[in-house]
């Protein structure tokens, strides 16, 4: 117990140099040393950002020794949005089934009067099943069933069928998705979904948002730095279904279509951005799929606006239809509202198109990034939103950071008062025990929670205890009349048991609250698992270590403790 | 002359005074459970559900005249307090509270809420002015995820005190096991108790701090169940009642001292950690105390009706991690 090989002391010289280096960047600003952080001068000029972020990368590099990694902030410090969001499986195959059911009655209207049972039968959509009634199921439904059949879509890149296809009786073809394949199929939207709402959110990548997917049909999104959760609530919210529709402005069939409330079958009344209702086209000429790009624009009268280029084959079908219909209107179709519906007045090539409308810069670019991102396959419910300001977020810094210096001072106090000189080397070994927290923290990438801040300062009063238990035995060991020498040594001994089973079952709690804990709570049982580390090495390397180096050196009669 | 907070070689026979403390425990006991069962928890958001929202209060703008353009958005109570900003100048802030909202028409009780939430911030929004209007927190939490996480927090507090009584049993006898685990429910049924009474916030926060009382007071448990079984076969005749003195007179200051050095933490976190941390503070600050009482009283109490095996049979007990280091 009491002899130190230089290996031991090797040991403890790297681990603690290890524990000093990963921590002492988080002692340095966004700035880094001396370089003052500036606030870029225009935040919307992309070269003053840039420039910005070279010099802070330069100054970065003059230390290069120092590890990048620092202490991530969660966002109850730093501020920011949290949502989580859900995906509804049953609503994605609803959409998938109404898909499927556009897709049956094109496929079979394209070949002629040959297939007729189909268009013939009967089709209901309800409660998620598509049901056909065939007219002649005799005849007709060992027919049907294979055509249906050999339509019957994969689910993203798995082999699993979306639907099974069955006959009902009463001569119906049963349509619907087993379990099975509504749990592959909202594993597939998340995916897909997470994409896409990072370009939403995103665009440009450049922003420090975490998505992330929980369970099978649940997204995290973490934004930090954002203030108003309902902007990222709005241009989620959008399904994003953007159409190109031929379209009808006559003002007498307009106002007949919305006298009777039903248009002709081809068409639909849809809302208009621009004034009233509009008629358009049923089925679309183009969708949001046809789109390569989009960003925020000006017009020519110098409004914000959003322009977007179609892909190749988009854009000839585009100039084709342009050139087929000069004089007409065509529409642009945002989640069944027109947002703009321009007259052809000569066929457009090149694929450019611009929607213009009364918008901000900040609308313009939200709609550009949700055109891009293009549509999403589901709704997403918002099941839990937490939003912390910045003010609130830099008061809890403060707080935290005074009642750590304040609980360090006292605990520290109360140490040297009860243990004298080796009450001291107790406190030596809680600050390396403090350093080596924040250093495994910032190694490992973990976040730092306010809770997270409450379990170091909790740790910095339980650490002690591994100290005191020793301590405690070292005393009664000298009133037994041991040298002090002997005394350390039996302390050490016997407290070890005690001081393994007691930080065990501590550990058990801190992994428990990790496993099932979830955001600032994770970040507690993260400090708190890691400081019950650290204090049992501290306090059973650090401090002896210390205490042995003291009575090599000074050789004292008797401990003053 | 350093500080002592016990004094050493004491006798004090705190067996004897077993029965005084089942009197107090149980009474105890029975308090928080009639506090839990007449006046309830006070569920945060994170179970209950509903929303929080904090914000700067301009000093022209009052409680009520928030309460008057919330009150017609929600359905059922409004909750709007007014605290002063912490710092000199800072402005005041308001808190406005309400419970889950009922579904409309079509929608699901998760997409109520959220427009609830969405209104509200948005008429706080018009009447403050755009300009001044500071969201300095907000949360909304749906039924669903309300629920889920109630479940999941109880189902953590279960697990951890199952784990630990089969480690304490592993590594002591199983008298030690549920005389540590007899401790722990008490800690915990009285911290709750102790928030049923306060009218405290029971939340996430809450349970982290719940199950950091129920680390504490095993770990204090441990200690003296320890030198229990040390003291018990170091004097193989002494009777058990005894053993168990000695035991707790060896750990008292240690004891102390920990309880000590945790508490002027725990203070510190309460008076100076800011006011998202008063609650959880508050619950182990309380739950120190207690486990500290409970470790002697209740799971040493419990050894003792219990009796332990005093190696009238074949040792198979091992010293465990001895001889490391």
């Amino acid at each position: 117990m009491l002899n130190f090989p230089i290996w031991k002391v090797g040991l403890i010289v790297v681990v603690l140099l290890w524990g000093t280096i990963l921590a002492v960047p988080n002692l340095f600003s966004d700035g880094f040393l001396g370089i003052e952080p500036k606030e870029v001068s225009d935040p919307t000029n992309p070269e003053a950002v840039a420039a910005y972020e070279q010099q802070l990368q330069e100054a970065e590099d003059s230390w290069w020794f120092l590890p990048a990694g620092k202490l991530n902030l969660g966002l109850d410090l730093q501020g920011g949005v949290y949502l989580l969001m859900e995906i509804n499986p049953d609503e994605i195959a609803m959409n998938r089934l109404e898909q499927f059911q556009g897709d049956v009655r094109t496929a079979w209207a394209q070949r002629g009067n040959r297939d007729v049972i189909l268009r013939d039968a009967n089709v209901s959509l309800v409660d998620g099943r598509l049901t056909y009634r065939l007219n002649e199921p005799d005849r007709q439904m060992d027919d049907a069933l294979s055509r249906l059949r050999r339509v019957n879509p994969t689910i993203g890149q798995t082999q699993i069928d979306l639907f099974q296809i069955n006959e009902g009786g009463n001569g119906t073809v049963i349509i619907s998705s087993p379990p099975g394949a509504l749990t592959a199929l909202a594993k597939d939207a998340q995916s897909k979904m997470m994409e896409i709402i990072r370009r939403r959110i995103d665009p440009d990548g450049v922003a420090e948002i975490s998505i992330t997917p929980q369970g099978d049909n649940r997204i995290i999104l973490e934004a930090p730095g954002e203030a108003d959760p309902k902007r990222i609530k709005d241009i989620l919210g959008q399904a994003g279904r953007l159409t190109f529709n031929m379209a009808n402005l006559d003002p007498s069939a307009i106002r007949a279509a919305v006298a009777s409330g039903r248009p002709s079958p081809r068409e639909l009344l849809v809302d208009s951005m621009e004034a009233g209702q509009i008629l358009i086209n049923r089925i679309p000429e183009l969708t949001g799929a046809d789109i390569a790009t989009a960003n925020r624009c000006f017009d020519e009268a110098n409004f914000p606006a959003v322009c977007f280029r179609l892909n190749s084959s988009a854009a000839t079908k585009f100039y084709n239809l342009t050139r087929n219909n000069v004089g007409r209107n065509f529409a642009i179709v945002l989640d069944g509202v027109s947002m703009s519906s321009p007259s052809i007045r000569s066929p457009i090539p090149g694929g450019s198109v611009i929607i213009e409308g009364r918008f901000s810069i900040e609308e313009a670019e939200d709609l550009a990034a949700i055109i891009e991102a293009g549509e999403l396959p589901a709704r997403l419910n918002f099941l839990d939103e937490r939003t912390v300001g910045p003010t609130l977020g830099a008061e809890s810094i403060a707080a935290g950071s005074r009642a750590s210096l304040i609980g360090l001072a006292l605990v520290g106090v109360f140490m040297v008062l009860a243990y004298g000189l080796i009450g001291g080397f107790a406190v030596g070994s809680l600050l390396s025990n403090i350093v080596l927290i924040i250093g495994a923290l910032s190694g490992f990438g973990a976040t730092l929670t306010l809770p997270g801040i409450a379990g170091i300062i909790l740790t910095i009063g339980m650490a002690v205890d591994a100290n005191v238990i020793v301590f405690e035995r070292i005393r009664e060991e000298q009133a037994n009349g041991r040298s002090p020498a002997t005394a350390i040594q039996a302390g050490y001994e016997r407290a070890l048991s005690a001081i393994l089973d007691a930080n065990i079952t501590t550990f058990i709690a801190a992994s428990i609250l990790y496993l099932v804990g979830s955001g600032p709570v994770k970040g507690f049982a993260v400090t708190l698992a890691i400081g019950i580390l650290t204090s049992v090495f501290t306090a059973f390397v650090v401090t002896r270590w210390f205490t042995v180096l003291y009575l090599r050196t000074m050789r004292p009669k008797r401990l003053a403790m | 002359m350093l500080l002592r907070l016990w004094p050493e070689k004491t006798k004090v026979s705190f067996m004897s005074l077993r029965f005084i403390a089942l009197i107090v425990s149980v009474t105890a006991l029975l308090a928080s459970a009639a506090f839990l069962s007449m006046r309830g928890l006070n569920l945060g958001i994170d179970f209950a559900g509903g929303a929080v929202i904090e914000i700067e209060e301009p000093a022209d703008i009052s409680a009520q005249d928030i309460r008057d353009v919330v009150e017609p958005l929600i359905v059922g109570e409004v909750q709007v307090n007014s605290a002063r900003g912490t710092g000199p100048d800072a402005p005041d802030i308001a808190v406005v509270r309400f419970k889950p909202q009922p579904p409309v028409g079509d929608e699901t009780p998760d997409d109520a809420q959220n427009r609830a939430g969405d209104e509200v911030s948005a008429a706080l929004r018009d009447l403050i002015g755009p300009e001044r209007f500071q969201i300095r927190s907000e949360a909304s939490v749906g039924p669903k995820v309300s629920g889920e996480l109630f479940r999941s927090g109880i189902i953590a507090l279960t697990v951890a005190l199952g784990l630990m009584m089969i480690y304490i049993s592993f590594r002591f006898q199983w008298q030690y096991a549920l005389g540590a685990v007899a401790a722990l429910f008490h800690d915990v049924i009285l911290t709750m108790g102790m928030f049923a009474f306060t009218g405290f916030e029971f939340n996430l926060a809450t349970i982290a701090a719940l199950l950091t009382i129920v680390g504490y007071s095993m770990n204090d448990t441990v200690i003296v169940f320890d030198r229990v079984r040390e003291e018990a076969r170091k004097y193989k005749k002494l009777e058990l009642a005894k053993v168990v003195d000695l035991a707790i007179n060896a750990t008292m200051s240690r004891t102390l001292l920990t309880s000590g050095t945790t508490l002027l933490a725990l203070l510190s976190i309460f008076l100076f950690g800011g006011p998202v941390l008063r609650g959880m503070s508050f619950a182990l600050i309380f739950g120190v105390i207690v486990g500290t009482y409970s470790s002697i009283f209740v799971a040493s109490a419990v050894v003792l009706l219990l009796g332990i095996d005093r190696g009238d049979k074949p040792k198979r007990e091992v010293e465990g991690f001895q001889g490391v280091g």
